[in-house]
C-alpha cells in the first residue's frame, strides 16, 4: 500500500514560489509542512538562470537565479519544513489528497491546506504548427538554457532564436559568449516580448539582427535543421506571400511563451481563469476551492522571481489561517488589459494586484470600473506587455458592496523598441 | 557473417516484422536486415494505427483478401504479443442522401452483428461532438485502433526472443547470385539466404528494379496529422470516418491507444521520401476534421506530422516472385490497410514461400512474450511494490506522459532496444506528450549515454547524423546530477 501521511500544509512544486509559500507557512506556526519538488535539487527554474536579475525589487541587489535560491534553501533548512526532492506530485483530489511518488516509494499525502506551486511549461514547436521536417536542432529555449548552464552543452552552433521573450534573449547572449553564432531573432508581433534592458544587454551589445514582424514557416533539414524559412506577416500575424527567405542554421530556439502547468489543479476541480491559464484566486491566492492556494507562475506568468517572492509569502500565510471562504470583488480585465492578478478581491486592505498591458503604450491611464462608473485611476508614464504594473491594494478605495469590477489601461500606443 | 540464413527480411516495419514472427513459430534461422538504427522507422511509424474491420475491406483485390484474412489472426496476436487493441467502434458519417448508399454498402460488406445504420438522433447519442449536418452515420462495433509502434515493436521484441537475429542501421544495396541462394548485398558486405523478403516499404520498388525486375516506382502520396492533448480525451469514443471521395478513407478524427486524439490524413503527391508537413496540408486536415466535429478544439495541438503511402498505379499490393532470383519475394505497394493486413500478408508470405519449397516445421518451444509495465497505467499499490524492488520506479522522468527511469532502461536495454531518442519515444512515450520532449530533454540523453556507455554527444534523434547535443560549453559543467 502506499505510505500515508498528514499534513498542515502540502506545497506542490519547490520553485521560488514553493519555498517562499513553504517558508511563510511554517513561520506563521503551522506544524508539518511538506514541499513536494520533483527535480532533485530546489529551486524550480533559478539554478539555470545563471544570469544577474534577481532580487533587485525586494532587496535592492541584483543577485544570480542560484544565489537567489540558495537564500530560501539555507533559511529552509532552518526550518522544520520537509523538503521532499525527487518528489513527483501525480495526482490531486478535491479532498485535498495528494498522491506522489520518490525512490522512497508511493505516498499519499493529506492536507489541510494545499498550495500549487508548479511553476510553468514552455510552448513548443507543436503548438505553433511551424510546418517542414521534425529534425533534431529544435529547442525551447528553457531547454536549450538548462542545456549550456546545468549539462555543459551548447545546443548547436548556427542559431535562429523565435520570439522576443526573455528567456530568448537571454540566450542569445548566453551562446553568443559561448562561441554560437546567433543568426537573428525573429518576433512576430511587432514590439518586444521581453524586457527593454534585456534587449539592450543581449542583442544591441552583440549586434545581433531582431526582425519584428517575421515568423517561420518551416523547419528545413531531415535529420539535423539545416535551415529555416523567414516571412515577413501581416497585422494578424498571418505570412506575407513572397516574403519568405532561407536563412541556413543548425538551430532553432523557440521563446514563445509560457504556459502555467496546471494538470494537478484541472484535477482537483480547481477552477481556472481562460486569460492567466491559471486558477482564479483573491489577494490571498486562495483558489476557487477551499483549502487550495495558488502561487507563482502556476496562477500566471509573472516576469520577476521577487512578484512570484512577494505573492507565494501571502499564499504560505493565508494558508495555516484558512479562513472561510467569503463574497468578492470579480475583477475583469478591460480594454488594453491582458490579464489582472488576483482577479477576486476579499477586503482589498493589504496585498497588491498585478496588471500585464496588452500592448505598449505611454501615457497611460488605469481605470477601475465600478459599473458605470469610475472610481479609482492612476497615471503611469509607460507601459509594456513584458512588465506587469504592480498596484498596492490599500491605495485603491474599494466599493463597499461586492460585485464586478472591471480594469481598463488607455494610452497612446508604441512600436518597437522604444 | 558466413552462415547461411533460410530466410532474410529486407526492411523492420510492421510488415517485415510480422513476417518474422510468423515464421518465427518455424524451425528456421531467420535474419532481419533495416537500414535505419531502430525498427518501425518508415511507413509503419507514421499513420492512423487502424485495424479496419471487415466493413471497410476491398473486395476483388489482394489487399482486400490479406485484410480479411489478418482479422482472423487478432485474438492470437494479441494474446502471444500482450499487447491490446482498443476496440474503440467506428461511425461512418454521411451527409447527404446520395452518401445513403455508401452506408448500405459497408454494412452488406461487413455483415457485422451489431452493425447499423443510424439516424442523426441516435448517432448524436453515441457521439455528442459530431456535427449537426448529418443525414446518417453507419456505426461498426469491430473498428479498432492499435498504437502502430507498439504493435511494430512488440512484433520485432517477439520475433527476437524466438531466435530471429536483427541486424539494424544495415541498408541493402543489391543481391547476387550465389548457385541455388541469394547474397543480400549491404554497405558493409553480403549476407546468404536460400530465401528472401523484401518488404522494404517505400525502397521496395527500387530493389525490385535492382534485382532486375519490372515494377512501377511507387509513388509516395502523402497524409498529414494533427496530435491533440490527452486534455481532448472523452470527445471522441469511436473513430470517425467521413463517407470517403475519392482515394483514400478520408479525413478522419481517432481517439488513439493513449487518450490523445488523431487528425487526418490528407493525401497530396510528394517527393520522396518527403515527410515534412505543409501549411495547406494541415490546414485542410484542420477543416477535413472541423467536418465531422466542428468544434475541434485544434488550439489544443501538441504535434503534426505526416507518413507516406507507398502507391502502385493500380493502388493495390503486389506480392511476387523475382523473375531473375527464383527464391526473391517482392512486397511492393503495402499501402493502407498494411498495418492491419500484417498478419494475413505474413501468412500469406509463409504459403508462397511454402509452395515453392520452405519447410515449415512448427516448433514447440515458441515463447509468449510480456510486455514491461506501464507505469502510467498501474494501480499506485503495485508502483509502491515496484519501487521497493527497483526505486527507478520511483524516478519520474517524462512528466507529461510519467515515465520512469526503470521503463526507459528496459527500452534502451531490452532488444532490439531502443538506441535513438525517437526509438525511446516509441517504446516508452517519452517526448510525446504535451511539453514535448521540454522537460525529459534535459535528462533523456544523458540517462541513455550512460546506459549504453555512449559518449554524451553521440546520442541522436533518429538518423545517423540527427545529434541532439552540440559541443561542449567553455565552462565545466556544473557537476549537478543531470537525471
Ligand atoms: C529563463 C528564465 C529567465 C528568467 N529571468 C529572470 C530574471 O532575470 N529576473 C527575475 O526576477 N525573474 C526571472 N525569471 C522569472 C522567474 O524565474 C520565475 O518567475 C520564477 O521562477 C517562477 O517561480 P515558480 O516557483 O512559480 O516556478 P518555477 O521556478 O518554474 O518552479 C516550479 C517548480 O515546481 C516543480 N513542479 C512542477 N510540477 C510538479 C509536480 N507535479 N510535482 C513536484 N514538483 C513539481 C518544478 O519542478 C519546479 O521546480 C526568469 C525565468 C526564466 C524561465
Ligand atoms: C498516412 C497513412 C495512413 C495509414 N493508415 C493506416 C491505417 O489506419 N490502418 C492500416 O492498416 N494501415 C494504414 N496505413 C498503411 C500502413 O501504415 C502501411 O501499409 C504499413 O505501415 C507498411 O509497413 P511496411 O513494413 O511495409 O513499411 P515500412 O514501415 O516502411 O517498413 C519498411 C522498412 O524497410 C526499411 N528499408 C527500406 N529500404 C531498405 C533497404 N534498402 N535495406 C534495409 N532496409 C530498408 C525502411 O527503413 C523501413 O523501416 C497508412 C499509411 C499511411 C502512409
Amino acid at each position: 500500500m502506499p505510505r500515508s501521511i498528514r499534513g498542515d500544509v502540502v506545497v506542490i512544486g519547490g520553485g521560488p514560489a514553493g519555498m517562499a509559500a513553504a517558508l511563510s507557512s511554517w513561520e506563521a506556526g503551522a506544524k508539518s509542512v511538506f514541499l513536494l519538488e520533483r527535480n532533485e535539487y530546489l529551486g524550480g527554474i533559478l539554478p539555470q538562470c545563471i544570469h544577474p536579475g534577481f532580487g533587485l525589487q525586494i532587496w535592492g541587489e541584483e543577485l544570480t537565479g542560484p544565489e537567489y535560491a540558495e537564500i530560501f534553501i539555507e533559511n529552509l533548512n532552518r526550518t522544520g519544513v520537509e523538503a521532499m526532492t525527487d518528489t513527483a506530485a501525480l495526482e490531486l483530489t478535491p479532498e485535498r489528497i495528494v498522491k506522489a511518488v520518490n525512490p522512497q516509494g508511493a505516498w499519499e499525502i493529506k492536507a489541510n491546506s494545499i498550495i500549487l506551486s508548479m511553476g510553468c511549461r514552455e510552448r513548443t514547436r507543436g503548438m505553433l504548427q511551424i510546418p517542414g521536417y521534425r529534425p533534431a536542432g529544435i529547442f525551447t529555449a528553457g531547454l536549450a538554457q538548462y542545456l549550456v548552464n546545468i549539462a555543459g552543452y551548447l545546443p548547436g552552433k548556427d542559431i535562429v532564436i523565435l520570439g522576443s521573450g526573455d528567456i530568448g534573449l537571454i540566450m542569445a547572449r548566453r551562446l553568443t559568449l559561448e562561441g554560437a553564432r546567433v543568426k537573428m531573432v525573429v518576433e512576430i508581433k511587432n514590439s518586444l516580448s521581453g524586457l527593454v534592458r534585456n534587449y539592450v544587454q543581449c542583442i544591441q551589445d552583440f549586434n545581433i539582427p531582431l526582425l519584428f514582424s517575421h515568423t517561420v514557416t518551416e523547419v528545413r533539414g531531415k535529420e539535423r535543421v539545416e535551415a529555416v524559412v523567414i516571412s515577413e506577416v501581416d497585422e494578424e500575424g498571418n505570412p506575407l506571400s513572397g516574403g519568405e527567405r532561407e536563412v541556413e542554421c543548425d538551430t532553432l530556439l523557440l521563446s514563445v511563451g509560457l504556459i502555467p502547468e496546471n494538470e494537478l489543479s484541472r484535477q482537483a476541480k480547481i477552477p481556472l481563469s481562460p486569460q492567466t491559464g491559471g486558477p482564479w484566486v483573491d489577494e490571498d491566492f486562495s483558489t476557487d476551492l477551499e483549502g487550495f492556494f495558488a502561487c507563482g507562475n502556476v496562477a500566471s506568468v509573472f516576469d520577476l522571481v521577487d512578484y512570484v517572492t512577494l505573492v507565494a509569502e501571502r499564499a504560505g500565510r493565508a494558508a495555516v489561517l484558512a479562513r472561510p471562504p467569503q463574497e468578492k470583488h470579480i475583477l475583469r480585465a478591460g480594454e488594453g488589459v491582458h490579464t489582472v492578478i488576483p482577479q477576486r478581491i476579499r477586503e482589498g486592505k493589504d496585498g497588491f494586484l498585478f496588471i500585464r498591458p496588452q500592448k505598449s503604450m505611454k501615457g497611460v491611464t488605469v481605470s477601475f470600473w465600478e459599473r458605470e462608473k469610475i472610481f479609482y485611476q492612476k497615471k503611469i508614464s509607460i507601459c509594456r506587455p513584458s512588465e506587469m504594473i504592480k498596484l498596492d491594494l490599500a491605495q485603491i478605495p474599494w466599493p463597499q458592496e461586492k460585485g464586478e469590477i472591471k480594469v481598463e489601461i488607455k494610452g497612446t500606443e508604441i512600436q518597437g523598441i522604444s | 557473417m558466413n552462415e547461411e540464413f533460410d530466410v532474410i527480411i529486407i526492411g523492420g516495419g510492421v510488415v517485415g516484422c510480422a513476417i518474422a514472427w510468423y515464421l518465427a513459430h518455424f524451425d528456421l534461422q531467420i535474419l532481419l536486415l533495416e537500414k535505419e538504427l531502430d525498427v518501425c522507422s518508415g511507413v509503419s511509424k507514421a499513420n492512423t494505427g487502424i485495424i479496419h474491420s471487415r466493413s471497410y475491406w476491398t473486395p476483388h483485390t489482394l489487399k482486400g483478401e490479406l485484410h480479411l484474412r489478418s482479422l482472423s489472426w487478432i485474438e492470437q496476436a494479441e494474446k502471444e504479443l500482450d499487447i491490446e487493441f482498443l476496440k474503440t467502434g467506428a461511425l461512418t458519417m454521411a451527409f447527404s442522401r446520395d452518401d445513403l448508399e455508401f452506408l448500405q454498402t459497408l454494412k452488406e460488406r461487413g455483415k457485422i452483428e451489431g452493425a447499423q445504420i443510424l439516424a442523426p438522433r441516435e448517432a448524436h447519442t453515441l457521439e455528442p461532438m459530431i456535427s449537426d449536418k448529418i443525414f446518417a452515420a453507419y456505426y461498426d462495433p469491430e473498428t479498432r485502433v492499435a498504437s502502430p509502434f507498439e504493435l511494430n515493436i512488440a512484433l520485432a521484441e517477439s520475433a527476437f526472443l524466438n531466435g530471429v537475429h536483427f541486424i539494424l542501421g544495415q541498408e541493402v544495396v543489391g543481391f547476387e547470385e550465389e548457385k541455388s541462394i541469394v547474397g543480400v548485398l549491404t554497405e558493409n558486405g553480403k549476407y546468404l539466404s536460400r530465401w528472401v523478403v523484401n518488404c522494404a516499404g517505400l525502397s521496395s520498388s527500387y530493389l525490385a528494379q535492382k534485382s532486375g525486375d519490372n515494377i512501377p516506382s511507387l509513388r509516395p502520396l502523402r497524409g498529414e496529422y494533427l496530435v491533440l492533448d490527452r486534455e481532448c480525451r472523452g470527445l471522441v469514443h469511436h473513430v470517425l470516418y467521413p463517407v470517403p471521395v475519392g482515394e483514400t478513407k478520408g479525413i478522419l478524427v481517432s481517439p488513439t491507444t493513449d487518450g490523445n486524439i488523431l487528425v487526418g490524413p490528407n493525401l497530396e503527391p510528394a517527393e520522396d521520401e518527403d515527410t515534412s508537413t505543409t501549411k495547406e496540408g494541415l490546414k485542410e486536415v484542420e477543416e477535413g476534421g472541423k467536418k465531422l466535429i466542428p468544434s475541434l478544439p485544434v488550439s489544443q495541438t501538441i504535434a503534426t506530422f505526416s507518413g507516406l503511402r507507398p502507391t502502385l498505379p493500380d493502388r493495390d499490393f503486389h506480392i511476387f516472385f523475382s523473375s531473375r532470383f527464383p527464391s526473391l519475394l517482392h512486397l511492393v505497394g503495402i499501402e493502407s490497410p498494411g498495418l492491419t493486413a500484417s498478419f494475413g500478408i505474413a501468412e500469406y508470405v509463409g504459403d508462397l514461400l511454402h509452395k515453392r519449397g520452405l519447410k515449415l516445421r512448427e516448433r514447440s518451444d515458441f515463447v509468449i512474450r510480456s510486455s514491461f509495465p506501464v507505469f502510467r497505467k498501474l494501480p499506485w499499490e503495485e508502483r509502491e511494490r515496484l519501487i521497493q524492488e527497483d526505486d527507478n520506479w520511483g524516478k519520474i522522468v517524462c512528466r507529461c506522459e510519467e515515465v520512469t527511469v526503470a521503463e526507459v532502461k528496459h527500452a534502451l536495454l531490452s532488444s532490439p532496444g531502443a538506441s535513438t531518442l525517437d526509438g525511446l519515444k516509441r517504446r516508452v512515450r517519452v517526448m510525446m506528450g504535451r511539453c514535448q520532449g521540454g522537460f525529459c530533454g534535459m535528462r533523456l540523453p544523458f540517462l541513455m549515454a550512460e546506459t549504453l556507455g555512449l559518449e554524451e554527444r553521440r546520442i541522436v534523434k533518429s538518423g545517423r547524423n540527427s545529434f541532439y547535443l552540440g559541443e561542449e560549453t567553455k565552462e565545466v559543467r556544473s557537476g549537478a546530477s543531470l537525471y
